[in-house]
């Protein structure tokens, strides 16, 4: 079942004279439970789509589905309270409070919501095993590594058990060693609690991690991966490699 | 250098708004010292020239030391003989009232400066008058020979105030009934024509002696010398002169007169001054707060300026130079408001002085330069440390990190000193080692020091106080408050200058509202004892000594006692001669329609007043115990016709008559060593049950009009000080809030520069579902953590500011008052921090809570 469908998206920019097509007609579909990566060279959309897909932005023409609501039917308030309930984000710069502990970071979609964290305390505590954090809960983000402040921003982004996670480039402030150990994360978060995830990256070793990669140029979707079968990571990664040189990405 | 200036102005162009906040700042500093220091001027100005100018061409002065010892013939002839001298000129003077006025006048209360007129009469020789003064004549003619002519030379504006024509008759009343004179002149009102604010007449001297039963009498003898001295060869003939007439009379400067008026005025004044000092002192953090902002949001700039090749120090100039330029527009703005201001003030005082002042009302040159200049250099002294900054940051680090507010050893260590700070200059202050005259200036750096001491304390005790106040935070503004008063220890110093410049804010209110309490508190009870009685009976001319005894037999009196008033001089402990107030009072009947207060409530009050009925004893005033270190047992000098007297002190009571300068004795030692028997106040106690205004109606009716006497219950005396305290304390009230108006700027440019500073992270927390009601409470929350902090350590630190004025006033000035914490003050002083952090953090907050999500999470 698609929990996010979006058809026919459009979003034109005006910058002075000039009309740029960020996105000029893309239908999208992601299954519950599933992981998606979006790839593309600069400019070619997929930060714009993301932006669309998790309601932070309007779209031009077409709409967002996310569990059978349109976004365009959403005003402002409502969309906030949507995004607060159901989409999860992980940013590239972690974009964590730094007054805030570790575990607090993590409880800061509950009490936006206005709920009080001891409800949720178990949940909190689940999440803190998941990414391993157990021994920082109670450090400042300025304590904290780049890869630990990502795992917490992981945590807090699956703490309302949202219906779907999205993630902008969540390795490209990491190196490789932690890019991994955060993508591995992502990866079991998918496995284990079945969260739906989408991810922009420029990373093909991030991408592979998906079960789905697409690809999009000039605002479009111009190619697409499917890695039900294959398990192997490099195999997975030499493919998506393919594409991005038959794109000339 | 052109570059230099073209990066400024366009740097200014760019930020209006910020632009225009922090030159606010400088512009209410700087007008509230031009506005002060032109009020000052002109009502110094004002009051000198009013001695100097009525004095016109007069050397020196003769008065009599005592009241009641006017000067004789002989006292003229000795003078005329003094080689120095050329002319003397003796006036009379007599305090009257027109027989068809109302009975004008009322309670003659002293306070700060304030007085009350009546008609003022001088008896001059018409022909020696012109040599010393030029009365300017607007109509008809001066006085004329003869000396016993019935004739009066008026102002013109009194005459116009009451309809007076030349040529008219006036009835004049004396202590022989009522004498007609015409009037055959008006002068203008200007040089000797502002004595008395102008209700004054000139009358030959023969017939101001005949009409006041003063004939051989004489009240000051103007001198001419024979040459211009200088101010040396001056004060020799003023010493020989006065060597020559004994100690009997007062040989003094004309101008002398003015200083003790100008010294009630400069203790208000220097209250005044005092605020405004703290109101640019809040400037200065609004300030820094301004470029510490600009330095942060142009981090990048200056790296990149940096990068290709700009020094530190032309980074340092170019932040001078925005300064200067804001420092002088600001000053000069704050000239013009100040201008303006001054209008305004110069009314207020004008009106405690009992003159206008807007004549005087000149833009002294000095003062407008003092006060540009101290408005630039505040400038560019709160922008300093900002721009060194700016010249720290290094071109790498600026291209990729944003600016972090500079926290280093303040934070840590920096409430160590605070704390010594406080309590060594509280211990100072509350101590007083000061010799007098420079006390206060050591007192208000002394209090500076506090200032600052406060101030360090500030940063290493923001997050104890975040977390006391956690629940409060989450009780009114639920977790978006629980979010955003975190946000409060991030740039500590920022934060810190902020909420010290509210709690300066709150702490002036406080200390005026303790000020206005305690001195209601003693004012009342002084004046109920004073006017104890339920009528207050007065009269423009002197009353009989029967007249109490009169006004006891009216019905539903209940009993009446007759006060004297006399202007005497007493020997200071510390040697001189000084001025003070003789009240006569008659110890049996004062003593059933009032009562005293005696300071010491265990004093034997009958032994007290046995002693006083007893005669040669006094009660001094709590203000002469306090200044002179004197109390009960101790003797008092007091010069009297028979020479120097000495009393014994019987008691300290609260009084502030004249200032407090004032003891009680009995009629008996009045008669015996004044030989005076004369009224000029009479208290009236009412029969139980009688309405006031009945016995009031009733004492008009048989003596009102005959005797000229002017009646008022004791509701409306006590209500017409409240609005002379009201008006004079309104002015502190007004600086205080000018304190928190600057303060709340402060809040806006800080809370602005926190946004600015958080933009990426407000754009997370609205990407992953904070409302933009929910932004606003978050930063609502953080203003009002520091209303919060500043508002109850505004509070502590007012009481104890108020507690040190106390004690420093009476130190100064001797008056001693109950130190009264109004619980009103507290509420509002403490309202007044909580709304202003609120309504400043409005725009803040709706701007935060507009911010651009997608911008905002790519913003670096």
């Amino acid at each position: 079942m698609a929990v996010l469908n979006a058809t026919n998206l459009h979003k034109f920019y005006q910058l002075g004279e000039f009309q740029i097509k960020a996105l000029n007609g893309v239908d999208f579909e992601v299954e519950a439970g599933a992981f998606v990566a979006i790839m593309g060279p600069s400019g070619s959309g997929k930060s714009t789509l993301l932006h669309l897909l998790g309601g932070l932005d309007v779209a031009t023409d077409g709409d967002v589905m996310l569990t059978g609501q349109a976004f365009s039917e959403l005003p402002d308030h409502q969309m906030t309270l949507t995004r607060r309930r159901n989409i999860g984000f992980v940013f590239q710069f972690f974009n964590l409070l730094p007054t805030l502990t570790a575990e607090e970071n993590i409880q800061l979609p509950i009490l936006i919501d206005g709920g009080k964290p001891e409800v949720f305390q178990s949940r909190v505590d689940q999440l803190i095993d998941l990414v391993g954090l157990n021994d920082r809960r109670d450090h400042k983000p300025d304590q904290l590594s780049g890869g630990e402040q990502q795992r917490v921003a992981i945590a807090r982004a699956l703490v309302t058990q949202p219906a779907i996670l999205l993630a902008d480039e969540p390795t490209g402030n990491l190196d490789t060693k932690t890019g991994k150990v955060i993508m591995s994360l992502l990866r079991r978060s998918c496995d284990e609690l079945g969260q739906t995830i989408i991810v922009v990256t420029h990373d093909p070793r991030a991408a592979a991690y998906a079960d789905r990669v697409v690809f999009l140029r000039d605002g479009k979707e111009q190619e697409t991966l499917k890695f039900k079968e294959l398990k192997d990571l490099s195999e997975r990664i030499r493919k998506i490699m393919g594409i991005m040189e038959k794109m000339e990405i | 250098m052109r570059l230099l200036i073209k990066l400024t102005l366009r740097s200014i162009q760019r930020h209006p708004a910020r632009t225009i906040l922090s030159m606010l700042g400088i512009t209410i500093g700087v007008a509230g010292i031009l506005a002060l220091g032109i009020t000052n001027q002109a009502s110094m100005q004002s009051i000198s020239a009013l001695f100097e100018e009525s004095s016109g061409k007069v050397d020196l002065m003769v008065t009599a030391s005592s009241d009641n010892q006017p000067l004789s013939e002989g006292t003229i002839r000795v003078t005329e003989n003094i080689a120095a001298v050329r002319v003397v000129l003796p006036i009379v003077k007599a305090n009257t009232a027109f027989a068809d006025q109302a009975s004008g006048g009322g309670l003659e209360l002293s306070f700060l400066g304030m007085d009350s007129g009546g008609f003022l009469l001088h008896g001059v020789n018409p022909v020696l008058e012109p040599l010393a003064r030029d009365y300017k004549i607007v109509e008809g003619r001066f006085l004329e020979d003869p000396l016993e002519a019935l004739e009066v030379v008026l102002v013109e504006s009194y005459a116009q105030d009451e309809d007076i024509q030349v040529g008219d008759r006036v009835e004049v009343l004396t202590p022989n009934g009522v004498e007609r004179l015409r009037v055959v002149g008006l002068i203008a009102r200007e040089g000797p024509g502002q004595i008395n604010n102008g209700a004054f007449g000139i009358v030959p001297l023969n017939t101001a002696q005949r009409m006041f039963n003063r004939l051989g009498e004489y009240d000051q003898l103007d001198l001419l010398l024979t040459e211009s001295n200088s101010s040396q060869a001056l004060e020799e003939v003023r010493l020989a002169i006065q060597r020559r007439l004994g100690e009997a009379v007062s040989v003094t400067y004309p101008a002398g007169q003015g200083q003790r008026m100008s010294q009630m005025l400069s203790n208000y004044q220097i209250g005044l001054n005092f605020l405004s000092g703290i109101a640019l002192f809040v400037g200065a953090f609004l300030i820094y707060n301004a470029f510490a902002m600009t330095v942060v949001e142009r981090t990048r700039e200056f790296g990149m300026l940096r990068t290709i090749g700009m020094t530190r120090r032309q980074i340092i100039l170019q932040v001078i130079s925005e300064a200067l330029v804001l420092g002088i527009f600001g000053s000069g703005l704050g000239v013009l408001m100040g201008i303006l201001g001054a209008r305004g003030l110069a009314g207020l005082v004008g009106s405690l002085l009992g003159t206008d002042l807007s004549a005087d009302l000149v833009v002294p040159g000095g003062t407008l330069l003092l006060s540009l200049f101290v408005g630039i250099i505040v400038t560019i002294i709160g922008a300093l440390m900002p721009s060194i900054q700016a010249g720290q940051v290094s071109p790498i680090a600026a291209l990729r990190v944003r600016g972090r507010s500079q926290e280093g050893w303040i934070t840590r260590s920096g409430w160590k000193f605070g704390i010594a700070g406080l309590l060594v200059s509280t211990a100072i202050l509350l101590w007083n080692p000061f010799p007098y005259d420079p006390q206060f200036i050591l007192g208000s750096l002394t209090v500076f020091l506090m200032f600052g001491g406060v101030t360090l304390m500030i940063p290493g005790t923001v997050s104890t106080w975040e977390k006391l106040s956690r629940p409060l935070m989450r009780l009114i503004f639920r977790n978006s408050g629980l979010i955003g008063s975190r946000n409060i220890g991030r740039s500590k110093v920022r934060t810190t200058l902020t909420i010290v410049a509210l709690l300066i804010g709150v702490a002036m209110i406080l200390v005026v509202r303790v000020m206005t309490a305690s001195f209601s508190q003693d004012l009342v009870s002084w004046i109920n004892a004073y006017i104890g009685g339920d009528i207050y009976i007065h009269s423009s001319v002197p009353l009989r000594a029967d007249m109490a005894n009169q006004v006891a037999g009216i019905t539903g009196v209940g009993a009446a006692t007759p006060i004297h008033y006399q202007n005497i001089e007493f020997m200071a402990p510390g040697g001189g001669l000084e001025p003070l107030t003789f009240m006569a009072v008659d110890p049996a009947t004062y003593t059933r329609v009032t009562s005293f207060i005696f300071s010491d409530s265990n004093i034997n009050a009958q032994a007290a007043l046995a002693e006083l009925n007893d005669g040669g004893a006094l009660f001094i005033s709590s203000v002469i115990a306090e200044k002179y270190n004197l109390g009960v047992g101790d003797r008092f000098w007091i010069r009297t016709n028979q020479g120097l007297q000495d009393f014994s002190i019987a008691a300290v009571v609260v009084d502030f008559f004249n200032q407090g300068l004032v003891v009680t004795g009995n009629r008996h030692d009045l008669r015996r060593f004044f030989r005076s028997n004369e009224i000029s106040t009479i208290l009236v106690k009412v029969d139980a049950g009688v309405p006031t205004a009945d016995v009031i109606a009733n004492i008009e009716q048989v003596y009102g009009k005959r005797y000229h006497l002017s009646l008022e219950s004791n509701e409306t005396i006590r209500g017409n000080i409240s609005v002379l305290m009201d008006q004079a304390f309104s002015m502190f009230d007004v600086m205080a809030v000018l304190a928190v108006l600057i303060s709340s700027l402060g809040i806006v440019n800080t809370l602005m520069m926190n946004i600015m500073e958080r933009t990426q992270e407000i754009g997370m927390l609205r990407a992953i579902g904070m409302t933009r009601g929910q932004v606003i409470k978050m930063v609502l929350s953080e203003a009002g953590l520091m209303g919060v902090i500043g508002g109850l350590v505004g509070l502590v630190f007012g009481v104890l500011l108020a507690k040190i004025f106390l004690t420093g006033m009476t130190a100064m000035s001797g008056y001693r008052l109950d130190f009264i914490v109004p619980l009103g003050g507290v509420i509002t002083s403490l309202v007044v921090a909580l709304v202003i952090s609120q309504l400043a953090a409005i725009q803040p907050a709706r701007k935060a809570s507009r911010t651009n999500i997608l911008e905002a999470i790519h913003y670096e």
